[in-house]
């Protein structure tokens, strides 16, 4: 099915290369409401995309922040 | 309200193109394909998740839109001659219609995504050009050949040509446009050499 754009959120972050297995990534994987995540390691702003129905911008910015990592709506 | 805009959609991937061919694959970078593209970075994450996701689908399309061109009005039972025939003004066709694709298409086939992104595209088209060389050794008008060589002496004097052809020179810089007769030239010599 294909994605509907209005549920795609993206952020520049300062993530560097994650592991599988570290917090921000298992946290990522288990958060409710996250459907899909990805970060692009190779672009200067380390672009977050998510596909969320539910969360909103505000909402996953405290999210990540909590993990120790900036994080801001890109626009 | 966001909605898919297949316009934009399509300059972000005639833009890509251009970036790749002039910038290389290391050279590519979604900053640069935005601005390029008069929209902002977040737009293009929208589309792509990151670049890796970007230039595997591009390499795909155009990786099924030159098989969909080669395979026009060939079929795999065709006599050999008239099949290789139609092969060669396929590819010759597809080559001097979209000059920028061959070469992106070339670029990303030696990136570290090429393996994957031909192991896709390619499939359907590997099936048919397979029995298309079974039947021709089967009905007897074709060398049984290791798969390579066959290759190497039917496409390679078509591929050579076609080079010069882009470079507009050939050996000592001597200009050089492909004509038809050369083509058929080049054919016949072809035919000879992989008959029984």
């Amino acid at each position: 099915m294909e994605t509907n754009l209005n549920h795609i959120l993206i952020f520049k972050t300062n993530i560097d290369q994650l592991s599988t297995k570290c917090a921000l990534s298992e946290a990522l994987g288990k958060q409710t409401g996250i459907s899909q995540w990805s970060i692009d390691h190779e672009d200067c702003d380390r672009v977050l995309r998510i596909v969320s129905e539910t969360l909103s911008n505000q909402e996953i910015i405290s999210f990540i922040n909590a993990h120790g990592f900036e994080c801001e709506e890109l626009l | 309200m966001r909605t898919r805009n297949a316009d934009k959609e399509k300059l972000v991937i005639e833009k890509a193109i251009e970036l790749i061919v002039s910038d290389g694959f290391e050279g590519f970078s979604m900053n640069k394909l935005a601005r390029l593209c008069n929209i902002s970075v977040a737009t293009l994450y929208i589309y792509y998740q990151h670049k890796d996701d970007l230039i595997k689908k591009i390499g795909s399309e155009i990786g099924t839109a030159f098989f969909a061109h080669t395979l026009k009005d060939f079929s795999a039972d065709m006599p050999f001659p008239q099949g290789l025939k139609k092969q060669w003004e396929n590819r010759i066709s597809f080559s001097l219609q979209n000059p920028k694709i061959v070469e992106c298409f070339e670029i990303i086939r030696h990136s570290p995504h090429g393996e994957q992104i031909l192991q896709t595209a390619v499939r359907p088209f590997k099936q048919i050009m397979a029995d298309f060389f079974t039947n021709a050794v089967d009905n007897k008008e074709l060398q049984p050949l290791p798969i390579e060589v066959f290759w190497s002496v039917a496409y390679g004097p078509l591929y050579s040509l076609l080079r010069f052809h882009s470079e507009g020179k050939s050996m000592g810089g001597k200009p050089f446009s492909l004509t038809d007769e050369y083509t058929n030239q080049a054919l016949e010599l072809v035919l000879k050499a992989l008959k029984p």
